[in-house]
């Protein structure tokens, strides 16, 4: 029988743990990876087992928020395995998390961070900072280190997030698969298919019909649906967009206001528009 | 002392004394099921009575902060354990308090050598629709009383919690007679005021079973109102939404009060 989860604990100090070494001390999360220094990098374990992996995200700043976007492959070596894979994450209210790299680990992370956010809300009985949400996405990393160095596990995501304080603006950071975060001003973009997904977005904001941050919402979404559909032109792991199948990039867009997914009608009206 | 038998239900009844005066004081809190979710509504601005636990989970508490503290405490963790081990669906209310607070306070009441929790708990579950709304009191000894019909009584769709026996039930037969399920908020919010007028009332003039006259609780209402801050929060029904508790601000529901 696993153990009882309603469960009091009669020496509470009061003071609480941060959401996921709780999970630690009941045993409902493992511990952290152990970096072992001596094994080989991308030794046996990977050559014999391709673990399943999402590819391309991007996102960057529009007049409207931040936009951010993925493409909906998801493989494991060579195969497709699956076309309708969900990589842009709602944490809360205002943060998306959007991944590239095994599903199986960053949609643990996304439910740990989730967890984690709303734990601080309602213990503390206040809201935890940007900082505070970022330096705890960053630390679940660092704790998946030893499983990267395996060969299995590497997650690089992209957070979001509108800040009201000190004044209200969107955030933008990427990570490495070790944990160090980076704020970006205008765009980022991970995966296999982000080098070229990168190089629209500067060539856009730099030479492009106007900045990126000054796009509506129907430029933003045009430039993500291209951006896109580049990758998958040359990274047979980037879905980008599937025209037979009528499979669409999943598009969310953080703001002052809240987070909303865009409809797949209005992305398909955009696509034909000014895509196809 | 506890060999026998007598001497420790003596004891256990002294400390039930002591609880009860220690209680005795805390400012009534009303929990109101209406059409878009259940309100919880108290009045002071000493310190914070109402708390969000889980999802669909709001709770508030009188008694000792800091025993108050580790009970809110404990109900986040299993409520936040559970919700992530399996999901939020799986958080129930009834599980929380039958399976795991209510055994917890009985027993730390009844070792008379230990320290009981000194506090009473008002829970309250928003379901998809009014009849679902599920509402717990649990007591410092842990008893739990709930909302659900009996032989005796039909469903209710509100609760409330006070310092003494007497002014929780003055406010639950005040609510029994004003309070329809199936109100808009404004309503809510009014019934939910006077409720805590009676109750508070009650408080004061003490040993009353009198339910005082609707001028008189209109007119300590105002008074009420015009010296101290309003503490409340929210359960909406909205399924669209995951986290459906949001605090309301005193200043917000000033507005929707025609005095």
């Amino acid at each position: 029988m696993e153990p009882s989860l309603v469960r009091l604990d009669q020496n509470f100090a009061g003071t609480a743990d941060d959401f996921p070494t709780l999970l630690r001390r009941k045993g409902l999360l493992g511990p952290a990876a152990i970096v072992d220094p001596i094994s080989p990098v991308g030794g046996l374990h990977q050559r014999n087992w391709e673990p399943t992996e999402a590819t391309t995200i991007l996102a960057f700043k529009f007049s409207g928020g931040v936009l951010v976007a993925g493409d909906r492959r998801a493989t494991s070596g060579n195969t497709v395995v699956y076309d309708r894979a969900d990589k842009v994450l709602e944490i809360d209210r205002h943060s998306i998390m959007a991944i590239a790299g095994v599903p199986a680990t960053a949609w643990e992370m996304a439910r740990v961070l989730e967890h984690s956010f709303q734990y601080f809300r309602r213990t503390q009985l206040q809201e935890m900072s940007v900082d505070g949400k970022v330096r705890a996405l960053s630390k679940l990393l660092r704790d998946n280190f030893g499983f990267v160095m395996q060969g299995v596990g590497m997650v690089v995501p992209i957070f979001a997030t509108y800040d009201s304080h000190p004044k209200p603006e969107a955030r933008l950071y990427f990570y490495d698969a070790m944990g160090a975060q980076f704020e970006v001003t205008d765009y980022a973009a991970t995966g296999s298919g982000s080098p070229a997904v990168r190089g629209i977005l500067y060539y856009e904001n730099n030479w492009g019909a106007k900045p990126l941050q000054k796009l509506n919402e129907d430029e933003a979404v045009s430039i993500a649906l291209r951006a896109l559909d580049t990758a998958a032109e040359s990274d047979t792991s980037t879905g980008g967009v599937d025209r037979s199948g009528k499979i669409y990039p999943l598009i969310k867009i953080v703001s002052q206001d809240g987070i909303t997914t865009l409809a797949e009608t209005k992305i398909a009206a955009v696509f034909k528009q000014t895509v196809a | 002392m506890i060999e026998e038998p007598y001497r420790w239900v003596e004891a256990i009844a002294n400390r039930r004394e002591y609880i009860e005066a220690q209680l005795a004081s805390g400012s009534p809190i009303a929990a109101l099921g209406y059409r878009d979710g259940i309100l919880f509504l108290t009045l002071g601005q000493t310190r914070q009575k109402i708390f969000e636990i889980y999802n669909r989970i709001a709770m508030g508490a009188i008694g000792h902060p800091g025993d108050i503290e580790r009970l809110r405490m404990a109900a986040i963790e299993l409520a936040s354990t559970e919700g992530f081990t399996r999901s939020a669906a799986d958080v129930s209310l009834r599980r929380l308090v039958h399976y795991s607070l209510s055994p917890v306070m009985k027993s730390a009441f009844e070792q008379v050598y230990g320290a009981p929790y000194l506090a009473r708990m008002l829970f309250a579950e928003v379901g998809e629709r009014p009849e679902e709304d599920l509402f717990l009191r649990v007591e410092y000894d842990g008893e739990i009383a709930t909302s659900g019909a009996t032989f005796a009584q039909a469903r209710n769709d509100f609760a409330a919690l006070s310092g003494t026996r007497q002014s929780r039930e003055l406010m639950e037969s005040f609510l029994q007679a004003e309070h329809a399920p199936d109100t808009g908020f404004e309503a809510a919010l009014k019934s939910a005021l006077d409720a805590w007028s009676v109750g508070q009332m009650a408080l004061q003039t003490g040993d009353t079973k009198e339910m005082p006259v609707r001028t008189a609780v209109e007119k300590y209402r105002r008074e009420q109102l015009a010296n101290t801050g309003i503490e409340a929060g929210i359960l909406e029904r909205d399924p669209s939404r995951g986290i459906r508790y949001r605090a309301l601000m005193d200043k917000e529901l000033r507005a929707l009060i025609h005095d």
